[in-house]
C-alpha cells in the first residue's frame, strides 16, 4: 500500500506549479492581511471594530503564524463574526456579545502581547467557557481554511480508496476531513 | 382529468428504497409504471449541488445554521447525516409536520425528494435469518411472520447482485452470508479491538460491515472514491441509490413515466370490483387534486406515511382505512434502539494512520439469546448487534484540551490517540399501542390529516439497552483498551430511522393486513413492500430486506396479473 500523497499528482506538471504559486501569493496577501486586521473592504456583521481586532488577536494567540499563516490571516475573525451573525440563535447571539463586551474589562487590545498571552493561559487553563467557545471557534474557522486544511493539515478530496493502516510517515499530517 | 386517459399496468407510491425497486421490477417484467413522488425532481449528480464543494466552501464551515436548524429542523438536525452540505435532502420540519404526545417524542426523519431517504441512507446491508422470522412465533410477541428464510434467500441474491454489497462471509446462521464484492478494510486498531474480542469471547464476532458502497466498479457504477460524504449524493454512483440504480434500470424499459410533487392522498377503491383502482394526489404546488389508474398499486411511500395514506383511505366497506378489517393498520410501530454502547482508547499505533475515509464501520455481530442451549440468562428477549468504530482523534481535540499557540498548532498536526466506539443496536417488540393514526379535525400544510405518532419503549428495549453498554466496556476492556467508559444519549423511537412495522404481514387476515405476498388480505391488488409491512424488527438494519421482500411481491404480483387473478 503506497498511497499517492494526497491531492496532488505524481509529477509537479505546469498546473500544480501554478497552483503552489496561487497559495504563496495567498499567504503573502495574507500576510499583509495579519498587519491591518480587519482588511479593507470586509465589514463586520455583528462585532464593531475593536471587537473584531480583538477577536482576531485572541485567535491569532491560540493559532499563530509559524511556517504557515496563523488564525489572523485566514480570516479566523471573519468566520467567527460570520458565525455569531448568521448561525447563533438570538440568545446565543446575546451572551456572546455580552461576554466579549466584557471581555479582559475591555482592556485587553491595551495589554502588551506577552500580558495577552498570560491572561489568555490562564483562561485556558481554567477551562473558561467563553474562552474555550473561542478557542473552539478558533480551530474550526483555521483548520477549514483552505490554509489550514491544505497547508497545515492533509487533505485529500477524492481519495479514490481506502488504506486502513500505513505509516502515520506516508500521511505526514492530521487529516483535515 | 389529467391522468384519466392513462390507465397505468401499475402505480407504484413513493421513489425511496423500495419504490425504485418495485418500479425497476416492475418495468422490466414488461409492466408500463407509473412512480409517484411527493417531493420535488432531483436528478442524478446534476441535482447534487453539494458534492464538490470543499469545507471553505461551505458558507459556516459545515457548522450551518443554528437557528435556522432550531426553528426549522429541530428533528432532522439530529439526525448524523443531516447538515449543511446535506440539508436540501432532509424535509424542513416547519412546513411537514405531525404530532406526538408531550411525554412520548418521536422523530421521524424524511427526504421528501426523487430517491427519497435512499439518497442519505446508511447503506448497511444485511440479511434476516430464521432467528428473526422464527422470533415472534417463539416469544409470542407480535404475530408469526408468514414467511421465512428460505422464502427470502433468492430474492436476497437477487437484490444483492445488482445492488453491489461488500462485505465478509462468516458462516453464521443467524446473520446469513450473500453474494459480496470485497470488503472494506479494518484499521490497525479496529483490527486489535476485533482480535482481542474474538479472543476473550469465543463465539463473538468482529467484521466490516456490510455496505452498499462499491469497493470495485459494479454494472456501470462505482466504484466508491472513500471521501464518506454519501449524503451529499455522489455523481460517481459509489453507492445505491435509487436515483443511481434502479430508477435508471427502469427507465432503460421505456416503461416508466415518474410523477413528482405528488402527494398521495388516498388510494381509490372500487367496493363493486373489489379492487384498487389508482390514487388519489394532492398537487404539492398548486394544490389542486387529481386522479391517476393502474391495474395494481404498490405503496412505498416509508413505513408511517403508507399507514398515513391506508388510514386517509376510507369508504363505506373501509370505514376506518382501506385494507383495515383487522384493525391493525397504523399499530406495532418499532424503530431500533440504539444511542449507547462504551467508548475507550487502543493503546499504542501512534506511527500508523489510514488513508481515505471509509464510508462505513465494522459489526459485532448478536451474540444474544441465539437459540442455543449454552445461552446466557439474560433477562431480555431478542437481542442486538453492534456497530463499531475506530479512528484518531483530529484537530477537533483541540478544543476540549488545555493548550495554546505554537506548542498548540505543533501538537495538532499530528493526529491524536486512537478512539473507538461500540454502539448497539437492539430490537425492539411489536407492541399493539405504539402506534398512528389521524388526527380528525387537523390537516398539514398540503391538505393531509396530521399524522399522530404514540409511540415509546418498553422493558425489554430498557433492558437491552443496559445489556448493550455493560458488554460493550467489557469487550473494550478485554480487548486491552484504556479509559473505557459507557455513554448512553437516550433518543426516542424514531431517531435510528428503522421505523417499520405500522401495516403488517401475517398469516391470518383477523390480526394481519398482509399476506405472505405483501398482498393485502382485504383487497388483492393493492401491495405494501415497504417498512410497514414488517411483522418484528429484528436486530439488524432492515433495508435490504425490504428490498428483498418487494421484489419478491413484485414476482407475485406479475404472475397473478398474468393468471387474471388480480
Amino acid at each position: 500500500m503506497t498511497p499517492h500523497p494526497p491531492d496532488a499528482p505524481d509529477a509537479i506538471d505546469r498546473r500544480e506549479a501554478l497552483r503552489r504559486t496561487a497559495l504563496v501569493l495567498a499567504g503573502l496577501v495574507a500576510g499583509c492581511e495579519a498587519r491591518r486586521a480587519p482588511a479593507a473592504g470586509w465589514r463586520p456583521r455583528v462585532l464593531d471594530t475593536d471587537q473584531a481586532e480583538m477577536v482576531a488577536t485572541i485567535a491569532e494567540h491560540i493559532l499563530p503564524e509559524t511556517g504557515t499563516p496563523g488564525a489572523r490571516a485566514v480570516g479566523v475573525h471573519r468566520f467567527i463574526d460570520a458565525m455569531v451573525a448568521e448561525s447563533y440563535p438570538e440568545e446565543e447571539r446575546r451572551q456572546f456579545l455580552t461576554a466579549l463586551a466584557a471581555f479582559d474589562g475591555g482592556a485587553f487590545l491595551a495589554r502588551s502581547a506577552s500580558d495577552q498571552v498570560a491572561f489568555l493561559g490562564e483562561l485556558d487553563r481554567a477551562a473558561d467557557p467563553f474562552f474555550r467557545s473561542l478557542k473552539e471557534l478558533t480551530l474550526v474557522g483555521y483548520y477549514t481554511s483552505e490554509i489550514g486544511a491544505t497547508r497545515e493539515l492533509q487533505y485529500a478530496p477524492l481519495p479514490g480508496r481506502y488504506d486502513g493502516c500505513v505509516p502515520l510517515a506516508q500521511i505526514g499530517r492530521t487529516w483535515a476531513v | 382529468m389529467i391522468g384519466k386517459d392513462e390507465p397505468y399496468d401499475a402505480i407504484v407510491v413513493g421513489s425511496g428504497i423500495t419504490g425504485g425497486w418495485a418500479a425497476k421490477e416492475l418495468c422490466e417484467r414488461g409492466l408500463r409504471t407509473l412512480v409517484i413522488e411527493r417531493g420535488r425532481h432531483v436528478e442524478h449528480g446534476k441535482d447534487y449541488v453539494t458534492e464538490w464543494l470543499k469545507p471553505w466552501q461551505l458558507a459556516h464551515r459545515g457548522r450551518g445554521e443554528q437557528e435556522v436548524y432550531e426553528r426549522d429542523y429541530p428533528i432532522q438536525s439530529k439526525n448524523y447525516a443531516f447538515g449543511e452540505a446535506t440539508r436540501h435532502f432532509f424535509v424542513s420540519d416547519r412546513e411537514h409536520p405531525y404530532v406526538t404526545p408531550e411525554d412520548k417524542p418521536f422523530r421521524w426523519i424524511r427526504g421528501y425528494q426523487l430517491g427519497g431517504r435512499s439518497l442519505i441512507w446508511g447503506r448497511a446491508c444485511w440479511r434476516w435469518s430464521d432467528l428473526d422470522f422464527t422470533a415472534n412465533a417463539r416469544d409470542g410477541h407480535g404475530v408469526d411472520w408468514p414467511i421465512r428464510y428460505a422464502d427470502l434467500a433468492p430474492w436476497y441474491d437477487h437484490v444483492e447482485r445488482f445492488v453491489g454489497v461488500s462485505g465478509e462471509r462468516l458462516g453464521l446462521a443467524h446473520l446469513p452470508d450473500g453474494e459480496f464484492l470485497p470488503a472494506w478494510e479494518m484499521n490497525c486498531a479496529e483490527s486489535v479491538v476485533k482480535r482481542g474480542i474474538e479472543r476473550a469471547f469465543p463465539g463473538r464476532h468482529m467484521t466490516l460491515t456490510r455496505v452498499a458502497n462499491l469497493t470495485q466498479a459494479h454494472l456501470g457504477r462505482g466504484p466508491c472514491q472513500a471521501r464518506n460524504q454519501c449524503a451529499r449524493g455522489c455523481s460517481f454512483g459509489g453507492y445505491f441509490s435509487s436515483l443511481s440504480a434502479t430508477l435508471p434500470a427502469a427507465q432503460k424499459t421505456g416503461r416508466l413515466t415518474v410523477v413528482t410533487d405528488a402527494i398521495v392522498h388516498s388510494v381509490i377503491y372500487d367496493e363493486r370490483r373489489d379492487r384498487a383502482t389508482g390514487v388519489r394526489v394532492i398537487d404539492a404546488k398548486t394544490g389542486a387534486t387529481r386522479e391517476y389508474f393502474g391495474q395494481i398499486v404498490f405503496l412505498c411511500a416509508s413505513t408511517l406515511a403508507t399507514a398515513q395514506i391506508l388510514l386517509n383511505s376510507k369508504s363505506p366497506r373501509f370505514t376506518t382505512g382501506l385494507a383495515n378489517s383487522s384493525g391493525e393498520v397504523g399499530h406495532n410501530l418499532m424503530d431500533h434502539i440504539s444511542k449507547a454502547g462504551a467508548r475507550g482508547v487502543v493503546p499504542g499505533l501512534e506511527d500508523k494512520y489510514v488513508y481515505g475515509r471509509r464510508p462505513t464501520g465494522t459489526y459485532i455481530p448478536r451474540f444474544r439469546n441465539l437459540g442455543a442451549r449454552g445461552d446466557a440468562k439474560v433477562g431480555f428477549l431478542r437481542g442486538y448487534g453492534i456497530q463499531a468504530g475506530a479512528g484518531r482523534e483530529g484537530w477537533a481535540r483541540g478544543a476540549d484540551e488545555p493548550g495554546l499557540g505554537i506548542e498548540l498548532k505543533q501538537r495538532l498536526r499530528e493526529p491524536g490517540p486512537w478512539q473507538v466506539s461500540l454502539q448497539g443496536y437492539g430490537e425492539c417488540l411489536p407492541r399493539h399501542e405504539n402506534s398512528v393514526d389521524l388526527d380528525p379535525a387537523r390537516t398539514d400544510p398540503s391538505g393531509m390529516p396530521l399524522l399522530r405518532v404514540h409511540c415509546a419503549w418498553g422493558e425489554n428495549e430498557r433492558a437491552i439497552r443496559e445489556d448493550v453498554k455493560a458488554q460493550s466496556a467489557q469487550m473494550l476492556e478485554a480487548a486491552g483498551c484504556r479509559e473505557v467508559a459507557t455513554w448512553d444519549d437516550d433518543g426516542p423511537p424514531g431517531f435510528s430511522v428503522h421505523e417499520m412495522g405500522t401495516v403488517r404481514m401475517g398469516k391470518d387476515p383477523k390480526t394481519s393486513v398482509l399476506n405472505a405476498y405483501n398482498q393485502a388480505h382485504d383487497v388483492p391488488n393493492l401491495f405494501v413492500t415497504d417498512g410497514a409491512c414488517m411483522a418484528s424488527s429484528s436486530c439488524v438494519n432492515p433495508s435490504l430486506t425490504y428490498m428483498a421482500i418487494t421484489v419478491r411481491a413484485v414476482d407475485h404480483a406479475v404472475s397473478e396479473l398474468q393468471r387474471r387473478n388480480l
